[in-house]
C-alpha cells in the first residue's frame, strides 16, 4: 500500500517580472514506513516539492494525497522539521515538544507526560525545563523531531535538518534517526543535498536535477544497516550519485560542491 | 565603589555650581532659587498633603489611559501587522492622526469631557496609542515565518497562531512600544495638566509659576523626573522577567 502519492505535480512562482519553473511533472510514490532521501543541485526546487506535501506551498498541476487523503494544507498526519532552528524561544524544551498537543486540546498533565515520553526517546529528559537557546544545535535539531513526533504523524518531513551541523553531531544524529525511525516505523521523507548523507539513511535515494527540478534516477539502496559509509557497495552507489549530479551541476554551472 | 563616585560626581558638581550661583546671588532668587528654598519648598508640599494629591492624579490619569491605549493599540496591531486588508484599511487614517502631537487634541478634550480625568486620560491615550501601535505592527511584521509554518504543520489554527505564536514572537517589539508609549503618555499628561487642568503635577507647576513660587516649579519638575525614573526601571524589571528570551532567538 502507498502512503503518499505524488502525482504529476508542478509549480510555477509567477511575480511582476518572470515566471519560475520550479518543480516539472514529478511523479513519485512513497511506501508506508519507507525512508526516502530526495537529493538534488541547490535550488533544484526539493524543499519546494516537500513543502508542498506539509500543505505550506500549493502546487500549479497534479495532486498529493497521503493515504488517499488529498494534500489541501498542513495537518496533523505530516510533521516537518526545518533547516532552520525553529524552537520557539519563549517556550521551555517541554513545551515545544507539547505544543501540536497543546494546539490539539490536551490537557497539561497528559500532554506533558507523552512529551517527556519522546524527549527520553532522544536523551534529552534531563533539559525538559531549559530554555532553546541554552541548548546546542545538535540538541536543538533532536528536540525539533520530537516536537514533530508528538503529534504522532503518520509522515515525517524532514528539510535538510542537519546541515547546519558539524559532522560529527550530523553523523550521530543520523543514526539516532534511523533508531527512531525503526521504533515508531514513521514514513520520512528526508531532503538533503550531502548524497553520503542520504546512502546513509535511506531505503531509496531520488535524484532530482536542476530547476526545474525533475526526477532523474530513483536508487534502491540494499546495504544492510547500520551502513559502513566507506563500505565497497556504499561508495559505488554514492559515485554515481555524485557522478549525476556533477553533470547537472555542470550543465547549469552552479558552484556548490558535493561529498 | 569606584562607579558609585564616579555616577555622584556629575549630579554633585550641578549642586554645587547651583548652589555657588545663588547663595551668592549671581543669579537672583527670582529666576533660579538656591537649593534651600527647593528643600523648604519640598516639605511644605509634602506637609500640607499637596505633592501627594498632585502626584496621585498623575499617575491615576496615566494608569487609565496607559491601559486603555494598549488594550486597544494591541489587538489594531496585531490585525495590522497580520492582515494586508486590514492594513489597508487603516493604514491611511493612522499616517495622517499619527504625527498630530498629543496636546493639540486639547481643544477637542475639553470640548468632548469638560476639565477633568476623562479629557486628561483622553490625551495620554493619544500620546501612548501610537508608539504602543506602530512597535506591535513592527513586531507582528517581524515574526520569523518559521515559527509561523511551524505552528501550522503542528496542526495550530490561525486563531491558535495568533495568539500562541505571533503575540509571543512580537511581545520584545511590544514591550518597547509599552515603554515608549507611556513616556509619551506621561509627557502629554504633563502638557495637558498644565493647559487643561485643576490638579496633577503638571498643574502644579503652572501654579506655581504664576505665583513665581520658583522652589514649587523645581519640586513639581524633579518629582516628575522620579516618576519617570521608577517607571523605567518598573518596565526594566518587567522585561526581564517576561522576555528573558530577547535577541537569543535559537
Amino acid at each position: 500500500m502507498s502512503n503518499i502519492i505524488i502525482k504529476n505535480v508542478s509549480k510555477r512562482f509567477v511575480s511582476k517580472e518572470k515566471t519560475i519553473k520550479a518543480l516539472d511533472t514529478i511523479n513519485l510514490d512513497v511506501e508506508e514506513g519507507e525512508f526516502l532521501c530526495i537529493v538534488g543541485p541547490s535550488g533544484c526546487g526539493k524543499t519546494t516539492l516537500l513543502r508542498i506535501i506539509a500543505g505550506l506551498d500549493e502546487l500549479t498541476t497534479g495532486e498529493i494525497s497521503i493515504d488517499g487523503r488529498v494534500v489541501e494544507g498542513p495537518g496533523y498526519d505530516r510533521g516537518l522539521v526545518f533547516q532552520q532552528y525553529s524552537l520557539f524561544p519563549w517556550r521551555s524544551v517541554i513545551e515545544n515538544v507539547a505544543f501540536g498537543l497543546e494546539m490539539k486540546g490536551l490537557s497539561e498533565d497528559k500532554r506533558y507526560e507523552i512529551a517527556e515520553e519522546y524527549l527520553k526517546l532522544v536523551g534529552l529528559e534531563g533539559f525538559k525545563d531549559c530554555s532553546p537557546y541554552e541548548l546546542s544545535g545538535g540538541m536543538k535539531q533532536r528536540v525539533a523531531i520530537v516536537r514533530a513526533l508528538a503529534n504522532d504523524p503518520e509522515v515525517l518531513l524532514m528539510d535538510e535538518p542537519f546541515a547546519a551541523l558539524d559532522i560529527q553531531t550530523r553523523n550521530l544524529l543520523q543514526k539516532e534517526l534511523l533508531k527512531i525511525w525503526k521504533d515508531t516505523r514513521k514514513t520520512i521523507v528526508f531532503i538533503t543535498h550531502n548524497v553520503d548523507e542520504a546512502v546513509f539513511l535511506g531505503d531509496r535515494v531520488v535524484v532530482m536535477s536542476a530547476r526545474p527540478g525533475k526526477i532523474i534516477k530513483v536508487f534502491e539502496i540494499n546495504i544492510e544497516r547500520m551502513r559502513n559509509r566507506v563500505g565497497k557497495d556504499f561508495l559505488k552507489i554514492r559515485g554515481k550519485i555524485l557522478d549525476i549530479l556533477e553533470k547537472e551541476i555542470d550543465i547549469h554551472i552552479s558552484p556548490r560542491t558535493y561529498h | 565603589m569606584r562607579k558609585i563616585i564616579i555616577s555622584l560626581a556629575v549630579p554633585i558638581t550641578i549642586i554645587t555650581l547651583w548652589s555657588f550661583l545663588t547663595f551668592l546671588n549671581f543669579i537672583p532668587s527670582f529666576i533660579l532659587p538656591t537649593p534651600y528654598v527647593v528643600i523648604i519648598s519640598f516639605f511644605e508640599l509634602l506637609v500640607n498633603g499637596e505633592l501627594f494629591i498632585h502626584m496621585f492624579s498623575t499617575i491615576i490619569r496615566i494608569t487609565i489611559g496607559f491601559l486603555i491605549a494598549s488594550a486597544i493599540a494591541i489587538p489594531i496591531g496585531i490585525g495590522i501587522g497580520w492582515s494586508k486588508e486590514i492594513e489597508a484599511l487603516l493604514n491611511s487614517v493612522i499616517q495622517i492622526l499619527r504625527p498630530i502631537p498629543p496636546i493639540a487634541w486639547i481643544p477637542f478634550a475639553l470640548l468632548w469631557f469638560g476639565i477633568g480625568l476623562e479629557s486628561e486620560v483622553f490625551i495620554i491615550f493619544i500620546g501612548a496609542f501610537f508608539p504602543i501601535l506602530l512597535n506591535t505592527i513592527d513586531g507582528v511584521k517581524g515574526v520569523e515565518k518559521v515559527f509561523i509554518e511551524t505552528a501550522y504543520t503542528l496542526g495550530a489554527d490561525e486563531r491558535q497562531i495568533l495568539s500562541n505564536v505571533v503575540l509571543q514572537a512580537s511581545l520584545p517589539s511590544i514591550f518597547t512600544g509599552l515603554k515608549i508609549g507611556i513616556g509619551v503618555g506621561f509627557m502629554s499628561t504633563i502638557a495637558a495638566e498644565m493647559i487643561a487642568a485643576k490638579s496633577g503635577l503638571g498643574y502644579l507647576i503652572m501654579k506655581a509659576m504664576r505665583l513665581i513660587d520658583t522652589g514649587d516649579v523645581i519640586v513639581g519638575m524633579l518629582t516628575i523626573g522620579v516618576i519617570g525614573f521608577v517607571i523605567n526601571y518598573l518596565f526594566k524589571k518587567a522585561e526581564d522577567r517576561y522576555i528573558l528570551w530577547r535577541g537569543k532567538y535559537a
